[in-house]
């Protein structure tokens, strides 16, 4: 509606008889153009997604100095962030920035910036890209807003970990969505987009990767085993737990054995449910 | 949608928390269910579940408060939140102007996915850093008011206002069930409720589909 109404003041402007021509100015070039080949609406929308990425990795793990606070060290880490995160939003317009990418590329970010051998670490911020962009090529349909409803959005994720669920601890499963009527998207969206980075402490998130990422299996199919390990591991809670009860564990996961959850989630394996 | 296990309220009302990313609405809910306050604080991914139990009116309410991403994507996962709910705070921040210029597509937002008699309260966060104001509070009164909202506005840091923000739209919820009820009983020939009569009305306002004031 809005667009037929520019077009049409548009056409107007080109035909009227003014003093100053106004016909070159054709309506994707115009400054409140919302066509998707104006230049002006790009350069509104990045300095949105700018914008977005900048709030974001101020608070990407605000407890950690390594990412926070005043020092120049934190400081330049930041902006090592926001570089990567700002050019994979440039690199992929279907997606851009999408909440939550921050939390995924810390840990990688972090890793090669600390590595013993300083020859590597001066090259942790090419590196950290290199690998987020690969890790997010198995995980990108997560982040997009129009696959939430295909077979390979992050719903049918989730369902997907519920059937693996219902498969392994069918009490349990009942229980939770059933009985107590706990979504699983409540809270396994956030497991899920964010790869468990908000559910541990960072130092056993990295635990936690080691074993998503080194899997031969990959780590979508892991992910998912760890994330059902998660549910068996406070079953007997979750079981004499109401709905409040059960989301508010599952929302603030508790500290955990990473050594035993990883090796329930190795019991679990097999071929994903559809 | 939520199951009800203890009866040691006597209703639940389902609020949700919208409104721009970075506006504070993960702080208002900590503030309001757990009184802290994180100066940096991560962004919400999904939705965020807290509750508080408090006395309105000589009624004990459990209100179960939602706190929802902001970005644009995860509008069409957040939908699915507003089901059953009964409340909404809009909030945004007085010291960013776009996020006051969005107040208008939250409100559609609302009408496309909450109750149409979902009771709305829109807040202007951040009082306290009134030196970088961009938002006058006569504009967001006047808004408010065009749009028929209550309105207050709030510092989750200075814990200014906010337990007054869910006092207030507590108190305009239940109000409405309560006359709801009173409607109910009349037309139903009974007559008002006398004292100590339980009205009936938490499962078909609160834990349906259809909000507070549906019929």
């Amino acid at each position: 509606m809005e667009e037929m109404t520019i077009s049409k003041g548009n056409r107007h402007n080109s035909e009227g008889t003014g003093v100053l021509p106004r016909a070159e100015i054709v309506h994707d070039e115009h400054p409140l153009s919302l066509g998707k080949t104006s230049v002006w609406n790009q350069f509104f929308q990045e300095s949105e997604t700018v914008e977005q990425i900048d709030r974001d990795v101020k608070r990407t793990h605000p407890e950690m100095q390594f990412f926070n606070g005043d020092s120049s060290d934190a400081l330049s880490n930041q902006e090592s962030l926001k570089r990567i995160l700002t050019i994979f939003a440039k690199l992929n317009p279907g997606i851009r920035y999408v909440q939550g990418m921050n939390e995924v590329l810390a840990p990688l970010y972090y890793v090669f910036k600390n590595d013993p051998e300083e020859n590597n670490a001066e090259s942790a911020e090419p590196d950290a890209f290199f690998c987020f962009v690969e890790l997010l090529s198995g995980f990108r349909d997560n982040f997009c807003k129009q696959l939430d409803n295909s077979v390979v959005g992050i719903r049918s994720t989730i369902s997907k970990l519920s059937q693996l669920l219902k498969r392994h601890d069918e009490e349990l499963w009942r229980h939770l969505e059933v009985v107590t009527k706990v979504n699983p998207q409540f809270y396994a969206f956030r497991w899920i987009t964010l790869l468990l980075t908000q559910e541990f402490k960072f130092r056993d998130c990295i635990h936690i990767w080691d074993a998503l990422l080194g899997d031969p299996e990959g780590p979508q199919a892991t992910l998912l085993r760890i994330c059902c390990a998660m549910l068996i591991l406070v079953r007997r809670r979750l079981l004499a737990g109401d709905f409040t009860a059960n989301l508010k564990l599952l929302q603030s996961y508790p500290p955990t054995n990473i050594d035993h959850l990883l090796h329930i989630a190795n019991k679990l394996r097999g071929p994903i449910p559809y | 949608m939520a199951h009800r296990v203890d009866n040691e309220y006597d209703y639940l009302f389902k609020i949700v928390l919208i409104g721009d990313s970075g506006v504070g609405k993960s702080n208002i809910l900590s503030r309001f269910t757990r009184n802290e306050f994180c100066l940096e604080s991560k962004s919400t991914i999904g939705v965020e579940f807290a509750t508080r139990t408090l006395q309105i009116e000589g009624k004990t309410i459990k209100a179960q408060i939602w706190d929802t991403a902001g970005q644009e994507r995860y509008r069409a996962i957040t939908s699915a939140y507003y089901r059953g709910a009964v409340g909404a705070l809009l909030v945004y921040d007085i010291t960013k102007k776009q996020t006051f210029e969005n107040i208008q597509r939250w409100l559609r937002e609302l009408r496309d996915h909450a109750d149409s008699n979902i009771v709305i309260m829109m807040v202007g966060n951040k009082s306290d850093l009134n030196h970088l104001r961009s938002v006058p509070e006569e504009d967001g009164q006047a808004l408010a008011e065009k749009e028929g909202l209550s309105f207050l506005e709030t510092s989750a840091l200075e814990a200014l206002n906010v337990e007054k923000a869910f006092q207030t739209i507590l108190k305009d919820i239940h109000q409405i069930i309560s006359k709801k009820a009173l409607a109910a009983q009349e037309a139903a020939g009974s007559g008002p409720p006398t004292q100590g009569t339980t009205i009936n009305v938490t499962d078909s306002a609160v834990n349906t589909k259809r909000g507070c004031c549906s019929s």
